[in-house]
């Protein structure tokens, strides 16, 4: 075996094991998200408990928070109680706004749920699932915020817990609502 | 009390392996037999224990002991029995158990059957294979193991996925472990003969049989994932170029390579050191499979649950075995100067050199193709996938040249050809390949693969058919007997390379059952109600009616469908919308029937309340071939392994 | 007797279909769904394409791409829409562009150069052969050089 082709097994074995050692950190299943910093889609529905007709448009000029959840997703459980939270430090400001999406659910399970477990914030109903294509959404819970131009600002695939939290409240929409940019 | 023993019996399992590991080399360095013995007998203990171990692991899910957690996690008691005792294997912990015992199965085997011929390596394969072993049981001992109790008990298990409830699902892991594992013992020959310093053809002539052996095991385990997927998944296909999937199907593809290769170092002393890249190529491969499939690194249909501690654990066991096998090769193959005496280009020689360049490009493109979303995102954050489009249309060209060397290495003469022989023994098998293609065409045949196919399986198999022709002749002449005891005597004259070739027909078969199975594949997809029919191909479906069936541990919506071709009836399917009780997994049944050497395959994807439902028909030309061949793949390796044994073997 | 013709009349009228049977088939716009399907990967069973997919989301997007076939859009631009929302991830094989091109090129590039690089290897180990010394050919008895020829010829 020449110099040559020992120097090229052994470069190609170090950058092989590298490669494995990065991979095992990764997400193998996370899609990164491409709409930051675009305009967001916009959207229309029915409100899951009472029934009025809701629309994006209606909140133009705003920043929107938008959650997208299901009665039968465990992990949307998790992050349940920080979201009420953050409407409560939030919802005094006339420019800020909390909206659910509920996904892939029918509508008693969706009433039950927020019955049961209490919201202070609207929520839509995504009967076909096409509002959250329309978001590249691909499970739940996501979370997208959106500035007062209508650009998507920020997402998030997960819960909102934790480190996430805090980041999401100071960093993103202190001040978004403030009128500067998201600092991350 | 008896998992215990178990847990026990696999603990002192991992301590031997040390002294299998000193135990021999204590022997080379003080040059004293009994030090090798020792060895043998820790290699031949481990096995035993391991036996044990695996015994009270079997016993524990025949006994449904929930206090288990590897039992309850993956077993239930409405479990059919068959698949209780599979189970075993059907997750992470009890599938790595298998991997080791089957390990030290074939170590002890290859210790016993060698002892006497072979004493000089016989150290270093006894150290080598208990090193893997230590490898894999301290993984299995600290971080993966399957005789953990869970508390409180639970009263019932979450039972065996119900995909893996299937036969074809049995036997396949087993074939694949019994493959993998079958190549360590060339491997282990390979290094023995690297760190002795003894780089003959000894070490190739002794492992030759467990070298196709090992082929054989791992050609049928990746044939059942197949078979298993045709029949249970329920798309009607059969290789999805899942990530997994190519873990496998990498270490096959650089083994059949060696397979080759080493035929031209026992007859021409030629390619030391390749043969011996080629062997350490073939087992990292299936320790890098492993890697990927229990690491977390890709995601698959089928990677095991994961757990990033074991992922670092199986990265450092890979890297001390490849480094020390990469790192001996270049340390001591330096030492090895083949003497290469070629007289021309296009020699037998070439073709296999030019085999194995095929095969190492497409072990390559899989491997690039498989890693290289995991090279994207690592550098660039960005996410992409590389699906069955790709692989599909860069490996066909070099599978179609692969088949075309088939055709070419068995008839073409050593070190040189002349113009003469390469007219005599391809001239015809050209002009009848060119003829075949012709005939497609006349027939309306337009698809690209199915004509090139149509040339190159015509070439390759008229080449092996008069070689059949000629020698029974030959032969029948010669003992004044009918052609048919001509062609077995020539058989059992040359019954090694004979047995080569039927091989080769079986791949010829499995390639034409591939090509027609994917091209001219029909698929329909149609929602109706009952009564209602739909066309397919030349046959009509008629759905007759929905009624509910159930099963040991599952209930299920099942279709009544008549199938039609005119007004002739011609079967009655039944395919299966199933929800596993316990799990309350749906699972899609299909429904197949045989005609034509092909497949009408019917599933029922959806029923609605209401009385809709959407059946899913697709119709597979010649998909018999597929497993048709394989197994005349196999029956070739078998003639070859069970041949009487010459005087220079 | 009786009670045989009874029930065979009775089952005669349980099963008579209740409403008209129809011939369903897929229509085009069906055919076209199919065919967009193959081509975009399902992000929850994240192996396979939207079409084999089982999963809810899976059945959504056909819904959708259906829709979005019978309003008239070509295949490029749904495939563009949702590109536009899930990245490259969402194409069941890389776009060829940029860094992807190692991938497509890759495999028929080993192939070229490790060609030539064995036609070089070999054509060099021919140059260092000697060529085979002209041996006097052994000698055959009669008998066997009968023989030979006779099995040479049949």
């Amino acid at each position: 075996m020449s110099r040559g082709w020992q120097v090229a097994l052994v470069a190609g074995l170090l950058g092989l094991f590298t490669l494995f050692y990065q991979g095992l950190w990764g997400d193998p299943r996370r899609i990164p998200p491409v709409l930051i910093g675009t305009p967001a889609p916009a959207f229309a529905g029915q409100e899951v408990m009472s029934g009025e007709h809701l629309s994006f448009d209606q909140f133009r000029g705003k920043v929107v928070l938008i959650n997208f959840w299901a009665s039968w997703c465990r992990e949307c459980r998790l992050e349940h109680e920080n979201l009420l939270a953050i409407n409560e430090r939030f919802k005094r400001d006339p420019d800020f706004v909390m909206l659910g999406i509920d996904y892939q659910d029918k509508v008693e399970d969706a009433k039950r749920y927020l019955q049961v477990y209490g919201t202070s914030f609207k929520h839509i109903r995504d009967v076909k699932g096409a509002l959250a294509i329309d978001y590249g959404v691909y499970g739940v819970p996501e979370t997208f915020v959106i500035d007062r131009q209508g650009i998507i600002r920020y997402k998030w695939i997960g819960p909102i817990t934790g480190a996430v939290y805090t980041n999401l409240t100071e960093k993103v929409l202190v001040p978004l609502l403030r009128g500067s940019a998201v600092s991350t | 009390m008896i998992i215990e023993i178990g847990h026990f019996a696999v603990v002192v399992a991992l301590v031997l392996t040390t002294l299998g590991i000193a135990a021999p080399i204590i022997g080379l360095r003080t040059r004293s037999p009994e030090w090798v013995r020792v060895g043998r007998m820790a290699v031949t203990l481990i096995f035993v224990l391991l036996a044990i171990g695996m015994g009270s692991l079997v016993y524990s899910f025949i006994v449904r002991d929930f206090s288990i957690q590897y039992v309850a996690n993956t077993s239930n008691s409405k479990l059919p029995f068959f698949y209780t005792v599979s189970a075993v294997w059907g997750g992470h912990e009890g599938s790595l158990l298998l991997w080791v015992f089957i390990l030290s199965a074939f170590s002890t085997v290859a210790v016993w059957l060698h002892w006497k011929t072979q004493p000089v390596i016989m150290p270093y394969l006894i150290a080598v294979e208990s090193l893997v072993m230590c490898g894999f049981l301290t993984l299995i001992v600290f971080l993966s193991s399957p005789f953990e109790r869970l508390f409180p008990v639970p009263l019932d298990g979450k039972d065996l996925n119900p995909l893996l409830q299937d036969p074809a699902m049995v036997m396949h892991p087993p074939m694949l472990y019994m493959g993998y594992v079958g190549f360590s013992i060339p491997f282990a020959f390979a290094m023995a003969a690297l760190f002795s310093g003894r780089l003959g053809e000894e070490w190739i002539k002794v492992t030759q049989r467990w070298t196709i052996f090992a082929w054989l095991c791992l050609t049928t385990g990746i044939l059942m994932g197949g078979y298993w997927a045709y029949y249970e998944l329920g798309w009607g296909g059969y290789w999805g170029w899942d990530p997994v999937e190519n873990a496998s199907f990498m270490p096959w593809l650089v083994g059949t390579a060696f397979l080759h290769s080493v035929m031209v170092q026992e007859k021409r002393k030629m390619f030391k050191v390749w043969n011996l890249f080629l062997i350490i190529v073939t087992f990292s491969l299936s320790l890098i499979g492993t890697f990927l499939v229990r690491s977390g690194v890709l995601t698959s249909v089928h990677t095991f649950a994961t757990d990033p501690r074991r992922g670092l654990y199986i990265l450092l066991f890979l890297t001390v075995i490849m480094g020390l096998a990469f790192g001996t090769l270049i340390l001591q193959g330096a030492k090895l100067r083949s003497q290469v005496q070629l007289d021309s280009i296009v020699s037998r020689e070439s073709a296999f050199l030019f085999n194995n360049l095929f095969f190492m490009v497409a072990a390559a493109t899989v491997f690039l193709g498989t890693l290289y979303p995991l090279m994207i995102e690592t550098w660039k954050g960005a996410k992409v996938t590389v699906g069955p489009p790709y692989y599909n249309a860069v490996f066909m060209p070099v599978a179609l040249g692969l088949l075309f060397l088939m055709g070419i290495g068995p008839y073409i003469p050593w070190r040189k050809a002349s113009r003469e022989s390469l007219k005599k023994n391809f001239l015809i098998p050209m002009m009848v390949g060119a003829a075949a293609a012709a005939l497609l065409f006349l027939l309306g045949i337009r698809s690209p693969y199915a004509l090139a196919g149509a040339l190159i399986v015509g070439f390759v198999a008229t080449t092996i058919f008069v070689d059949f022709g000629k020698i029974s002749v030959i032969y029948a002449r010669r003992d004044r007997v009918g052609y048919a005891r001509g062609f077995l005597t020539a058989f059992a004259a040359n019954q090694r390379r004979y047995a080569g070739l039927i091989t080769h027909i079986g791949v010829l078969i499995l390639v034409i059952g591939i090509i027609a199975s994917t091209v001219y594949q029909t698929e329909k997809v149609v929602s109706l109600r009952v009564g209602d029919e739909f066309p397919i191909d030349v046959y009509r479906m008629k759905l007759l009616r929905i009624h509910e069936v159930s099963g040991p541990n599952w209930n299920a919506q099942e279709g009544v469908f008549q199938v039609f071709r005119g007004d002739r009836l011609i079967t009655e399917l039944r395919p299966q919308k199933r929800v596993y009780t316990e799990s309350q997994t749906p699972t899609t049944e299909s429904a197949i029937y045989e005609i034509n050497m092909g497949h009408i395959f019917l599933t029922m994807p959806e029923v609605s309340p209401d009385g809709v439902a959407v059946a899913r028909g697709v119709i597979n030309p010649l998909i018999l071939w597929v497993w048709g061949g394989g197994g005349i793949m196999g029956l070739g390796v078998l003639l070859n392994i069970f041949r009487p044994r010459k005087r220079d073997e | 007797m009786l009670s045989r013709f009874l029930l065979t009349l009775v089952m005669l009228v349980a099963l008579a279909p209740a409403a008209p049977a129809a011939m369903v088939d897929e229509t085009d716009i069906d055919i076209k769904t199919r065919e967009i399907a193959k081509t975009l990967r399902c992000t929850v069973c994240q192996t396979e394409n939207i079409w084999e997919s089982g999963a809810p989301l899976a059945h959504q997007m056909r819904e959708l791409i259906h829709e979005r076939v019978a309003q008239g859009q070509s295949a490029e631009e749904i495939r563009a829409y949702f590109l536009s929302r899930y990245g490259d991830y969402i194409l069941m094989q890389p776009p060829k562009h940029g860094l992807n091109w190692l991938l497509w090129a890759g495999p028929f590039a080993a192939l070229v150069i490790g060609g030539f690089f064995l036609y070089r290897t070999l054509g060099r180990w021919v140059a260092q052969t000697p060529p085979p010394s002209p041996e006097a050919p052994p000698s055959l008895d009669d008998q066997s050089r009968r023989r030979i020829e006779r099995e040479l010829h049949t």
